[in-house]
């Protein structure tokens, strides 16, 4: 916080500072409407009901005229208004007719916490050195007081799934929900997944160059060394250990299925070969991520039950011949084919409040409107394991939703009016917003 | 079998005659002899098109002395009877590097930090990539190993040149004789050689392919100004480019576009060049004819695909499929268009497929005389060397091969190839024994024995009730030959015997041992029948070619959709004009034009869409894109003002046609953000099909692209990037009133220069023409105007300051994400603003980047653009306007314009496009939805009132462009079960694929090496 308040002084004029320097005291200790990051809300005081909504339950079902009620941060009851009875308790009703409540938003795959400025290598804690690096928790770097964090949730993303990068093995991920004063407050599950990077089948050019002879070597020690490391940690709970292997003991939850082994894979093959490896070496639960080209293997994750987190919806096709719209028009395919999939935005971390559009577009290109919002709610709750807790609006789960004034998926309507974590009624001022009323206000009064 | 390709590679001088040099004197006694030789009862080509036969060539001394059907033999020649034989003209290759060093490979180190100036020591010009001082002729050996191998293949003369940097020097017409260098050379300084490759050079500049055309243009105005004033600067380069611009100029590129662009530069400064090329010149036939320059051509045809897997066949772009097929058609299209075409051993890694190769573009259709001609008149007129090489007069160098037939026939074999007089022996005419022939042993029934194969290596098949195949060896007119008698069967009957003259005869032994005579009679009639069907075959299958389309690329159509009289009735219209939103209305196109905004409109002959339901907008303009282009920055200099974005226009990117699915119709194609001042721009209105030239906004005004912060100070590159000035944003000020100073400066040097008299200008030097304050000074005269790219208002307003100083105005900042900080100053100097709609955070300078920045300069009175600077974000810019409804509240009709008519105002061209007004550009898009809609796509997207994207016929398109995939894999596995070889199956590189951005760098140094084609995070 210190920092960015002198950054305010020194954009200032002299005369101003010491107004603005007593304004920025004043935020510090106020918290209110703008700190540039916003003081996380209060746990749930008193029962709220929202009411006269239409109701994205998570599941692909609507309810119009709907009663959403939550105390202590667990949904009470959610249906059609005339299900609702308080049963005595005294619930602070809150009228938000006309607008739409949803599942707050779940985002994938996200670097939110360990990027601030994809530029400067001092704010980057998402990737470390090494080919395998099991042992590796993402979380312990996750940051809750990233200025990009709030711009998130103002677009309806309420939590996330932080992921490390790099290497084979790039670490574990863990779920954290937006609004917390430290990671252990944010975290939703700890350390669920596992990240391997499949190596590309080298491919690109079709000469037997120095370097892709020595890609293609690469790949096959690579793949050597992960089969060993996967057959040792398979076995190493049954070891008796006179020293602790950290790697070892990171991966023996894939074998118990305790932990998911996140694959990162895009080429249809790959992804083929991935899978069989990891079953071979008998990992239990199985994630594809990117998957751009799940649909020509459609058949093989639906038998295996693989889902997939889908990644390049704004993305330009693969290939030259392929369907212009091909990235848009992905997950509407993959819902055809049956395969159990959410939406991820990988294209940058600012972009990622763009989550709903994303969406929004698949749904311009023949996803139908209540998949759009499960494939980025309990979809993606079902694939990370929290799916008991959160991802749809249903009792007994975390009230953890936004309320927006109209249809979230689209720009123009996607107005954030309410948030709430576990309950909790969010901030949802940021920096930007800050910096918008600051100039804004400027122009206005003329200065 | 083995003996005959032994005899062929044994390649032995047949006459060791030579004149030795006068000058040199001699160990021992002298031994010169005179050669003199009759060549006698030969069919000879004199030249390409004059065929004598019984003719009798007569050689003395390594030249040709006599050659014709009357010509006696001189008392005491040898006499060498050819009959039978076929005599040509010795090829000429016209680009080879015989008999030079390699070209040194740059050296390159990660880790040392760029080189702004030269390296090359002595008085040569600042660029290390000109280096026209090379003279072949002097670093030139001869190599006896490559003569050879040339010979092997036809070749008495060539061409070669040291294939190094832009301006390559001279090249020499060298004798592939085995004698010294002082006896082959032919002509010293035959040619002079050019490229748009910087080769060896270790200097940054040019990095890219505008800056080696811009360096280019300069060095020819450089030395033209050097020859004019030779006291102001000792230029060995330039004085020795200006002698090199006297010879026949022969330009290297790596493919067609390239041969255009380079004949544009030609085209200015008065140089017709001869083009090496690649080999796809078919694929834009049309501009190729128009450059009016020869081409050589390789005949480096590529091998099919391994096309097996399905998954990894999808990664070949249907251009390199098509390539494959029609590559072998290029020398007959290319002279059907009247274009001169001459023949290259150049770029084949096997040379030995030299013959087979050209042999095979005459069955695509290149006549025998043409194909000829290319290997022998032609680059010999082009090096203007015809009075020694490429046919056989009197007088002229005794260049000549002897061939056992028609050199195109594929079963000929060169026999002999005489170079100044010396004869080398290439191979031994094989026994051909193919054909048909009554095979009977002792007494059991007749069968049909089948010869067929190559002379060198005949197959053999015996029928009966069965068709067999047998195995066969000959050594000389010994044979031996075996087969099972019936199919599948184990057992086999073994013959040996001799050739008789009509056929065969001998001994052999059946399964059961019995000893028994043998006969085989050659069937003449049968066998010249199955000679022709063989022939006929092979033809057939060569003219079986796909359809050209346009562009060679995907997403090409095989006829240019055409404009119509369009009538789009009953929908919401969105004018941009005073009348705003229309509901229910109707627009008319019309000869490219918009004829009619209105209600109830008719016309005649209109085609009528049906509006209902539907929206209209004008076609969304991109103010800042990187689409359609050969490079994005010469990022190398602190000021390259003189490179030109048109000059390196691809008009075979799909995103080209993947932006006109989004609603696009215009581009502005800036260069990249490396450097304060970059490159000129280019405005293209997205014709999907047409060449680059016919892309270009015409009429439009000329921009140029600045750029401040984080990337012209090189923070975000490897740390040896810390040597260039600017460092700072502080040098960012000085780098720009120092370019406009300058440019200042040499406009009132003109100035002063036009103003003299006459006679006194003849007396003066004129200044030096510099294309670069050129361009700078154009800015200064309103004729040329500024797209900045800005983050951070201490260097927003740092220029507008700058701007005002040196009386110059800036149009536009673009991306200008701290604008909204700044907009009162840019309201005020009337400059507008490009901006992202959301992006923020990926680097320091954008860390106060605001959503609401569009929303603020807008209702400041700033003119607001929304721009891509991305591709893919482009095909979804309704969606990014869209956005400043949620940031900032701006209405939905100004939403609209930051993709249209604000762009369209920032480029000067909102009289022209931007709004739905009669008499504006029939550029329009009709979408299925409110335009601003998440959930709204283009059904149609018109250019000029040609509907260049169409929802319905883009389901066709690629309908006929999978069957064509097809038809072209179904083809190559052919080709691989008939043996022939096959490459990997991957995508090119050059291939339609590429997304570059503003920072996106041309130097290889900081490529990504990309494993696969997805980026993995």
């Amino acid at each position: 916080m210190l920092t960015k308040t002198k950054t305010v002084v020194t954009l200032a004029s002299k005369n101003m500072q010491h107004k603005l320097l007593l304004a920025a005291a004043l935020f510090v200790s106020t918290s209110v409407a703008w700190a540039q990051v916003p003081v996380p809300a209060a746990k749930q005081a008193k029962p709220i009901a929202l009411t006269g909504a239409t109701l994205h339950v998570g599941n692909g079902q609507v309810v119009e005229g709907a009663t959403v009620a939550f105390s202590d941060g667990k949904i009470t009851y959610a249906g059609p208004a005339n299900g609702f009875t308080a049963g005595g308790t005294a619930y602070e009703t809150v009228n938000v007719s006309g607008k739409h409540i949803y599942p707050g938003l779940i985002l994938p795959n996200s670097q939110i916490g360990l990027n601030e400025i994809e530029s400067v290598r001092a704010t980057l804690d998402q990737q470390e050195v090494g080919l395998f690096n099991p042992n590796v928790r993402s979380v312990v770097a996750y940051n809750t007081d990233s200025d990009i964090t709030p711009t998130l949730r103002s677009n309806g993303v309420l939590l996330a799934q932080v992921t490390p990068v790099g290497g084979m093995i790039s670490g574990s991920s863990s779920v954290v929900q937006l609004d917390a004063w430290n990671w252990e407050d944010a975290l939703v599950k700890a350390d669920g997944g596992v990240h391997l990077r499949w190596p590309a089948m080298v491919q690109q050019t079709t000469d037997n160059s120095p370097m892709v002879v020595q890609r293609r070597q690469a790949r096959q020690t690579g793949l050597q060394e992960l089969e060993a490391l996967l057959a040792e940690s398979k076995v190493y709970k049954n070891q008796k250990q006179d020293r602790e292997n950290l790697k070892l003991a990171s991966l023996t939850g894939l074998f118990d299925g305790s932990k998911k082994l996140f694959i990162h894979a895009n080429y249809g093959k790959e992804i083929v070969e991935a899978i069989r490896f990891a079953q071979k070496a008998g990992v239990k639960e199985m994630v594809i991520v990117g998957g751009a080209d799940a649909l020509v293997v459609a058949d093989f994750l639906k038998e295996n039950h693989i889902p997939v987190i889908y990644s390049g919806v704004h993305a330009l096709p693969a290939r030259a011949g392929d369907d212009v719209y091909l990235p848009y028009k992905m997950p509407g395919l993959l819902q055809q084919a049956g395969i159990l999939f959410c939406l991820d935005y990988d294209a940058s971390l600012h972009g990622s409040r763009n989550l709903p559009f994303i969406a929004g577009t698949a749904v311009a290109f023949g996803l139908p409107k209540e998949q759009a919002i499960s494939a980025m709610t309990l979809n993606a709750a079902k694939i990370m394991g929290v799916d008991k807790q959160v991802g749809s609006v249903e009792t007994g789960k975390d009230a953890t939703l936004v309320v927006s004034e109209g249809d979230l998926l689209d720009m123009r309507s996607n107005k954030i009016s309410h948030a709430f974590i576990q309950g909790r009624n969010l901030n949802l001022t940021d920096k930007q917003q800050y910096l918008y009323q600051k100039f804004n206000g400027k122009y206005e009064s003329g200065k | 079998m083995k003996k005959v390709f032994l005899s062929v590679l044994a390649v032995a001088a047949l006459s060791l005659q030579s004149r030795a040099q006068e000058t040199f004197p001699r160990n021992g006694v002298y031994d010169e002899r005179s050669g003199l030789r009759a060549f006698t009862n030969a069919t000879i080509f004199v030249d390409y098109q004059t065929k004598l036969e019984n003719a009798t060539l007569v050689i003395k001394d390594g030249k040709v002395v006599a050659v014709g059907t009357k010509v006696a033999v001189p008392q005491g020649a040898m006499v060498t009877d050819l009959k039978g034989k076929t005599v040509y003209p010795g090829f000429v290759d016209p680009y080879t590097h015989y008999g030079v060093p390699p070209v040194a490979p740059r050296t390159f180190s990660f880790n040392s930090p760029p080189q702004a100036d030269t390296k090359k020591e002595g008085a040569y010009n600042w660029n290390q990539a000109i280096r026209p001082e090379t003279n072949a002729v002097e670093i030139f050996k001869v190599d006896a190993k490559a003569a050879e191998e040339l010979r092997k293949l036809g070749f008495g003369a060539v061409l070669t040149l040291h294939p190094d940097g832009i301006a390559r020097g001279t090249a020499s017409l060298v004798s592939l004789a085995n004698k010294r260098e002082n006896q082959v050379i032919l002509l010293d300084k035959a040619a002079a050689a050019l490229s748009l490759d910087k080769g060896s050079s270790t200097q940054e500049y040019p990095s890219s392919l505008m800056g080696s055309m811009a360096l280019l243009r300069q060095t020819y105005l450089d030395a033209q100004w050097n020859s004019k004033n030779p006291d102001k600067e000792q230029n060995l380069s330039l004085k020795a480019f200006s002698e090199t611009n006297r010879l026949p100029q022969i330009f290297e590129v790596t493919n067609k576009l390239n041969a255009v662009r380079a004949d544009k530069v030609g085209d200015e400064f008065g140089h017709q060049y001869i083009f090496k090329g690649q080999g796809d010149e078919y694929q834009m036939l049309p501009q190729i004819k128009e450059t009016k320059a020869a081409y050589i051509l390789n005949v480096n045809f590529p091998d099919a695909f391994s096309v097996e897997d399905p998954y990894d066949a999808r990664r070949i772009g249907i251009e390199d499929m098509k390539h494959w097929e029609m590559a072998p058609a290029n020398p007959a299209l290319l002279v059907k268009e009247g274009v001169a075409i001459a023949f290259t051993t150049a770029d084949l890694r096997d040379k030995s497929k030299f013959l087979p190769n050209l042999r095979k573009a005459t069955l695509y259709g290149l006549s025998e005389k043409e194909a000829l001609k290319a290997l022998t008149h032609t680059p010999a007129q082009l090096l203007k060397a015809d009075k020694y090489v490429g046919s056989l007069r009197e007088g002229m160098q005794a260049n000549f091969v002897v061939a056992s037939g028609n050199l195109f026939d594929a079963t000929t074999l060169l026999l002999e190839n005489w170079v100044q007089g010396q004869g080398f022996k290439i191979s031994e005419t094989p026994s051909d024994f193919r054909g048909v022939y009554t095979l009977k042993i002792d007494s059991q029934p007749d069968r049909r024995l089948l010869i067929s194969g190559t002379p060198e290596k005949p197959e053999v098949k015996v029928v009966t009730a069965d068709t067999l195949k047998g195995s066969l060896s000959l050594s000389g007119e010994m044979l031996t030959l075996a087969f099972a008698p019936a199919k599948n069967g184990k057992e086999s009957i073994r013959l040996s015997g001799w050739y008789t003259g009509k056929g065969f005869q001998g001994e052999g032994q059946l399964p059961n041992a019995q000893t028994v005579k043998w006969s085989a009679a050659l069937l003449e009639a049968a066998s010249q029948q199955a000679k022709r069907d063989t022939a006929r075959a092979r033809s057939n299958e060569a003219l079986d070619l796909g359809k050209m389309t346009y562009p060679f690329a995907s997403y090409g159509r095989t006829e240019l959709p055409k404009a119509e009289t369009v009538l789009i009735r009953n929908a919401t219209v969105w004018t941009n004009e005073k009348d705003g939103k229309l509901q229910n209305a109707d627009v008319l196109l019309k000869n490219g034009k918009i004829a009619q905004v209105g209600k109830n409109l008719s016309a005649t002959g209109a085609k009528v869409i049906d509006g209902t339901g539907k929206h209209v907008t004008p076609g969304i303009i991109d103010e800042h894109s990187h689409i359609a282009l050969d490079g994005v920055n010469e990022g190398t200099q602190a000021v390259t003002s003189e490179v030109r974005m048109a000059d390196v226009v691809n008009h075979e990117q799909v995103n080209i046609y993947r932006q006109l699915a989004g609603g696009v119709t215009t581009s502005q194609l800036l260069h990249g953000s490396a450097n304060p001042i970059g490159g000129q721009s280019a405005i293209i209105k997205l014709r999907w099909g047409q060449a680059p030239e016919k892309l270009m906004l015409e009429g439009a005004d000329p921009f140029i692209k600045f750029a401040l912060g984080e990337n012209v100070k090189h923070s975000n590159r490897s740390p040896q990037y810390n040597v260039r000035f600017p460092q700072t944003r502080m040098g960012v000020e000085q780098v720009m009133v120092d370019a406009f100073q300058r440019a200042k400066e040499y406009d009132k040097a003109w100035a002063a220069y036009n103003k003299l008299s006459k006679s006194a200008k003849s007396k003066t030097a004129a200044p030096r023409r510099d294309l670069e304050l050129e361009a700078l000074s154009e800015i200064l005269k309103d004729q040329r105007f500024i797209t900045c790219h800005s983050y951070v208002q201490s260097e927003i307003n740092m220029l507008m300051k700058v701007a005002d100083q040196m009386g110059f105005r800036v149009n536009t900042f673009t991306h200008i994400l701290e604008g909204y900080k700044v907009a009162d100053k840019m309201k005020e100097r009337n400059i507008g603003a490009s901006t992202f709609s959301d992006w923020w955070a990926y680097k320091m300078e954008v860390k106060d980047a605001i959503p609401y920045n569009a929303a603020i300069m807008h209702n400041v009175g700033v003119v607001t653009a929304i721009n891509s600077d991305d591709a893919e974000m482009a095909r979804r810019l309704n969606q990014e306007a869209a956005k400043t409804i949620k940031y900032g509240g701006v209405s939905e009709e100004d939403a609209l314009k930051m993709v249209t008519l604000n762009p369209a105002k920032l480029l000067h061209l909102d009289n022209r496009i931007g709004s739905l007004k009669a008499g504006k550009d029939a550029d329009v898009v009709i979408w299925n939805d409110h335009p601003l809609s998440i959930y709204a796509r283009p059904e149609k997207t018109f250019v000029d009132g040609i509907a260049y994207f169409d929802l319905e016929q883009d389901k066709q398109l690629q309908e006929e462009q999978e069957k064509e995939r097809l038809r072209l894999i179904n083809k190559m596995l052919a080709a691989k079960a008939r043996g022939e070889r096959t490459q990997t199956a991957a995508p090119s590189r050059r291939g339609g694929q590429q997304v570059l951005h503003c920072e996106d760098l041309d130097n290889g140094a900081e490529e990504n090496f990309q494993e696969s084609e997805y980026h993995q995070k």
